[in-house]
């Protein structure tokens, strides 16, 4: 882990009517790292992930990813800029195939227009083998290269979430945000989740933000954990310190 | 078969039209949005192709118009309402669902009252005399344009389908802010479908002013609209095959189809006056049927997949079985 910041956010505020889902909050993410959002259901952690892509303005606040305010920044930029998420309810292409969904997320990476993709000129053609492959490549590092013709939607609900790794993974990206990846997943499913995101972390060179429930898992996996209270940030550190931290526990096991 | 081109040709002409403007309908549809406006691409092609063979390619005699130039009126046509298409499209598809469907509608009401009220498009009379290329009663010569067209913009959606342009589309059409999370920029790709299927709806329009040899306000309506909607809705909105067997078989449906059946020998007399009067009763039925019982139309991307399955080894075929679906 280097010092470098890659992703800041500094004051986020968001509203909705006249509940504060998201307020005041600032953090750092370092480059390498694999930080946690935590907190009780409802905290605003998918929240800070929506301001943080683009998808829900925020009130006050700025975000900040590799030094470049991207605040204003539209989600398609912002997943251009290498910030690559999923969704905690899962949004895969559910008509479209396991293959289909990854090859779709690699058009950042990909270039012909309409006229070369439908007469068949270069470079649509090597494109569309390369992303093939790549896709396929995907689908075997999250274990679903076998059900790759498969539809989406008939997934089991374990495998809709490796597949959408597999899609965000596809995006190159710098920075992944994901939420809630081991919902839905049992205790073996889980364990294997903590390898595995540690091992993508190693592989693609990742900063990885991670929003879960389960505190082993984010015990065991994170760096650094930031914990959510009611919108607001209420302890940030390593993992044994958050433990420990009277708030914390208050608000775990306050209601 | 002499028999059955000279009664049916221009059903036939018609089914081959009806199959693009569905295309022109589909492609905005396959990237989510569910737009009304082809008729008012329709209807732009055709006032250009009207006012270009009447007023500028003046000097052929009746019968021997060059196809060469109608071809040409069908590109001038395309563009022209491409630029339509742009300057309508920016804006309004910001609006989702039903809204845009709306103000595809308005924007295809506001041509015709347009049309109706300006001298130079002869008014509610419209444009007439448009020259003919052929001397025929039925016009199925025609087909030597309409086919091509059907042709060419059936592969062009077909190949587009299986592209990095089309997969955008389909992307956004399933889910936008998923799309965009993956970097597809919604508005481009939702105009440029949009752009798409108008210069197909305007191309077809300017070749029908041609065939019906008169363009008024009367062409390209919001029951053109309806009908076009019905081709995709009923054929299928999930592949590019589905719109065009839906255009297809609609048209001949009532042209045809139960023409033919009210004339077979034996049949009795009053269920045949049925079949030729109370034809777009049943035409309703069929559709209403169809919508609800098969919600992607009649052709859909599994009927081909599901052969393709039955290929696989039982053993792959077995692992490859959905596990756990969610609700
Ligand atoms: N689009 C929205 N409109 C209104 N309220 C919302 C919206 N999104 C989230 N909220 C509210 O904001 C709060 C935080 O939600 P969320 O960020 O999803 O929490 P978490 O992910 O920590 O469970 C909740 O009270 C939720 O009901
Ligand atoms: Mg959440």
């Amino acid at each position: 882990m280097s010092d470098e910041v890659v992703l800041e956010v500094r004051n986020l505020t968001c509203r909705f009517g006249g509940l504060y889902a998201v307020d005041n909050v600032s953090f750092q993410v370092r480059r390498g790292e694999i930080f946690g959002l935590i907190g009780p259901n409802g905290a605003g952690k998918t929240t800070v992930f929506n301001l943080i892509t683009g998808m829900t303005p925020p009130m006050h606040g700025e975000v900040f990813y590799k030094g470049v305010n991207i605040t204003s920044k539209r989600p398609h930029e912002i997943a251009m800029l290498g910030i690559a998420r999923t969704f905690q309810n899962i949004r895969l292409f559910g008509a479209l195939t396991a293959l289909e969904n990854v090859m779709i997320a690699r058009h950042i990476h990909t270039r012909s227009g309409m006229i070369e993709g439908v007469f068949g000129l270069p470079p649509a053609p090597q494109e569309e083998r390369a992303i093939r492959q790549r896709a396929m490549e995907l689908l075997e590092l999250v274990g679903l290269a076998d059900s790759a013709e498969m539809q989406a939607r008939n997934f089991s609900y374990g495998d809709q979430r490796r597949l959408e790794i597999a899609r965000a993974l596809a995006l190159e990206p710098e920075l992944l945000l994901l939420d809630e990846p081991a919902a839905g997943m049992n205790q073996n499913e889980k364990s294997a989740l903590s390898a595995f995101i540690r091992r993508v972390r190693e592989q693609f060179n990742l900063t990885i933000v991670l929003i879960e429930h389960y505190v082993p898992l984010v015990m065991g996996l994170c760096d650094r954990i930031a914990v959510l209270n009611f919108g607001q940030l209420i302890a940030l550190g390593a993992p044994e310190k958050v433990q420990n931290d009277p708030a914390v526990i208050e608000a775990y096991l306050g209601d | 078969m002499e028999g059955f081109l000279s009664t049916y040709g221009s059903a036939i002409v018609q089914m081959a039209l009806a199959g693009v403007l569905a295309l022109s309908l589909y492609l905005p549809l396959m990237a989510g949005q569910l737009s009304l406006a082809s008729p008012g691409f329709y209807a732009v092609g055709g006032y250009v192709a009207a006012l270009l063979s009447t007023r500028v390619f003046t000097g052929f005699p009746n019968g021997s118009y060059p196809i060469l130039l109608i071809a040409l009126e069908m590109v001038v046509a395309g563009g022209v309402s491409a630029l339509f298409a742009l300057i309508i499209g920016i804006p309004s598809l910001r609006l989702r669902g039903v809204y845009l469907a709306l103000a595809t509608i308005a924007f295809v009401e506001v041509l015709r009252v347009f049309a109706l009220n300006q001298p130079w498009l002869g008014g509610a009379v419209g444009i007439y005399n448009i020259p003919q290329p052929f001397f025929s009663a039925t016009r199925v010569e025609y087909l030597l344009l309409a086919l091509p067209l059907l042709l060419v913009s059936t592969l062009f959606v077909a190949r587009l389908e299986r592209s990095r342009i089309g997969r955008a589309f389909v992307a956004l059409r399933e889910d936008e802010l998923a799309a965009s999370a993956m970097g597809i920029r919604p508005t481009y790709y939702k105009v440029l479908a949009f752009t798409i299927g108008a210069v197909l709806a305007g191309m077809t329009g300017a070749l029908n002013a041609h065939i019906l040899n008169t363009w008024n306000p009367r062409q390209g309506t919001f029951d053109l609209a309806i009908l076009i909607l019905a081709y995709v809705l009923v054929g299928g909105s999930r592949t590019f095959l589905g719109p065009v067997i839906g255009g297809a078989f609609l048209v001949a449906l009532p042209e045809i189809i139960l023409r033919e059946v009210a004339d077979a020998p034996g049949l009795h007399p009053a269920i045949a006056t049925f079949l030729r009067d109370g034809r777009l009763i049943l035409f309703g039925v069929l559709i209403a049927v169809s919508v609800f019982f098969f919600p992607y139309g009649l052709v859909t991307p599994n009927l081909f997949k599901r052969r393709r399955k039955t290929n696989v080894p039982r053993l792959e075929a077995a692992k490859a079985a959905p596990k756990v679906s969610r609700g």
